[in-house]
């Protein structure tokens, strides 16, 4: 158990900062209810603005 | 939450023995994605990394479980563990109330009323029981060493991008839009309202822990873990301008896998909503879920490798690692599909006054019946 922690460690976190320095990261950290309409933590709309 | 033994060796009694090489990873891996949030100039990232760690640490050491404390309670009646869980959230809600409805740039967590909400909570409920933790509880316990979480967390992270390709039409199923006490009460009219409405709540626990003659006072540890868990929601609150969520993140990071494995989320409509499509395109380190994700992973691998060789136990048996595996994918898919789990949806539902919160606690609840008299199948106790 513990070789496959240390394999997931060092793959996990390898991915992270490349897809960290791959990708855009200017700008305070956001979450999808920072956007406007998001109804729900995930980004989702409102009832009301489907009909 | 769960209740999952992390694992120690050793006699009992003996002297803690630091794990330094992963005691020494996590710290290292925190400090590392601290600097390249600095580097972008965002204190406030940093933060969210910090008190995740904190939360992580404080989690693992006071065994801070719903999971275990929704079986205890639904099965003996003990409400200890749920009124811990209570406290956590009648702290956080003084400041997050006022907050979210005074000052701009902040904002409680919301979401529709609707069958998309009960049948996500349902499911979320019979998935954390299969899975021994919930949302946090996963993040961990899977941090601080249990591999069988750890194959929870992968399941949670693939049933929370198919839940995200299938929430679109369970909102069609229709619904109406959140319900704030502060709409209604203003804001200390709705804080009121919520501190009232978890009284309520404790109060009903605590009459049905007497009918069935069980305790209710929560362990010394859950009540110190509590606060601290309160005061830590309430910083990242503060830093990160929402109360604090687990499970996009975890969707956020299966969708760029899928990504980088060739699948296509240009058609998938959740992907287009304005949030999931900036988070999907951005650095995982923008994402405010991701960033206390991640603190908390290391914050717990740290906590457990300073007190013990980490990750040292045996595999499970093959059908607890099944229910591991499909706990993780209930829990990802309901997750999804109910706004949240017990942090996201509960914990930051009730605390901002949003009426989702308890109904979603109660549709968990069903779920976390039904998950409990499933357990025996998996070789898992219903204690």
């Amino acid at each position: 158990m513990r070789a496959v922690y240390a394999i997931v460690l060092v793959l996990a976190f390898a991915a992270l900062v490349t897809d960290h320095l791959t990708s855009p990261s200017s700008g305070r950290a956001k979450s999808p209810e920072d956007f406007p309409g998001a109804c729900a933590p995930c980004g989702a709309p409102c009832p009301s603005a489907k009909k | 939450m769960t209740d999952i033994t992390l694992g120690t060796t050793g006699a009992a009694g003996a002297a803690p023995r630091f794990d330094w090489p992963f005691l020494a990873a996590a710290v290292a891996a925190t400090v590392l994605l601290i600097a390249l949030v600095l580097l972008d100039g965002q204190p406030a990232s940093a933060a969210l990394l910090v008190f995740g760690f904190g939360l992580g640490a404080v989690f693992l050491k006071a065994e801070f479980s719903f999971t275990a404390a929704w079986r205890r309670f639904l099965v003996h009646g003990e409400a200890g563990g749920l009124l811990a869980g209570l406290l956590v959230i009648a702290i956080a809600a003084v400041v997050i109330v006022p907050t979210a409805a005074l000052l701009p740039g902040y904002g409680g967590a919301i979401a529709p009323l609707g069958p998309s909400l009960i049948i996500g909570a349902c499911v979320f409920g019979v998935g954390m029981q299969l899975a021994n933790g919930c949302g946090s509880g996963t993040l961990y316990t899977a941090g601080g060493g249990s591999g069988r979480m750890l194959i929870t967390l992968a399941c949670f992270i693939v049933g929370s991008v198919v839940g995200s390709l299938h929430l679109p039409a369970f909102l069609a199923l229709g619904g109406i839009d959140p319900i704030l006490a502060a709409d209604y009460l203003g804001s200390w009219g709705g804080l009121a309202a919520t501190l009232a409405s978890l009284a309520v709540a404790a109060a009903i626990v605590v009459g049905v822990a007497r009918r069935k003659g069980s305790a209710f006072q929560p362990r010394r540890a859950l009540v110190i873990g509590g606060i601290l868990v309160g005061l830590l929601s309430i910083a990242v609150f503060l830093a990160g301008g929402h109360p604090w969520s687990v499970t996009f993140g975890f969707t956020v990071w299966g969708a760029k896998i899928a990504g980088a494995l060739g699948f296509d989320f240009s058609q998938a409509e959740f992907w287009q909503w304005a949030g999931p499509k900036r988070a999907l395109g951005d650095s995982i380190l923008s994402d405010t879920s991701s960033l206390t994700d991640l603190g908390m992973i290391f914050g717990a691998m740290a906590a457990a490798a300073a007190t013990r060789p980490f990750a040292r136990t045996a595999w499970p048996p093959a059908k607890s690692l099944l229910a591991a595996t499909i706990g993780g994918l209930l829990m990802g898919w309901g997750a999804r599909i109910g706004f949240g789990c017990n942090i996201g949806a509960f914990v930051g539902g009730v605390a901002s006054g949003s009426l989702h919160g308890w109904i979603w606690l109660g549709a968990a609840f069903v779920g976390s019946y039904a998950g409990i008299t499933l357990r025996p199948w998996f070789g898992l106790s219903r204690d």
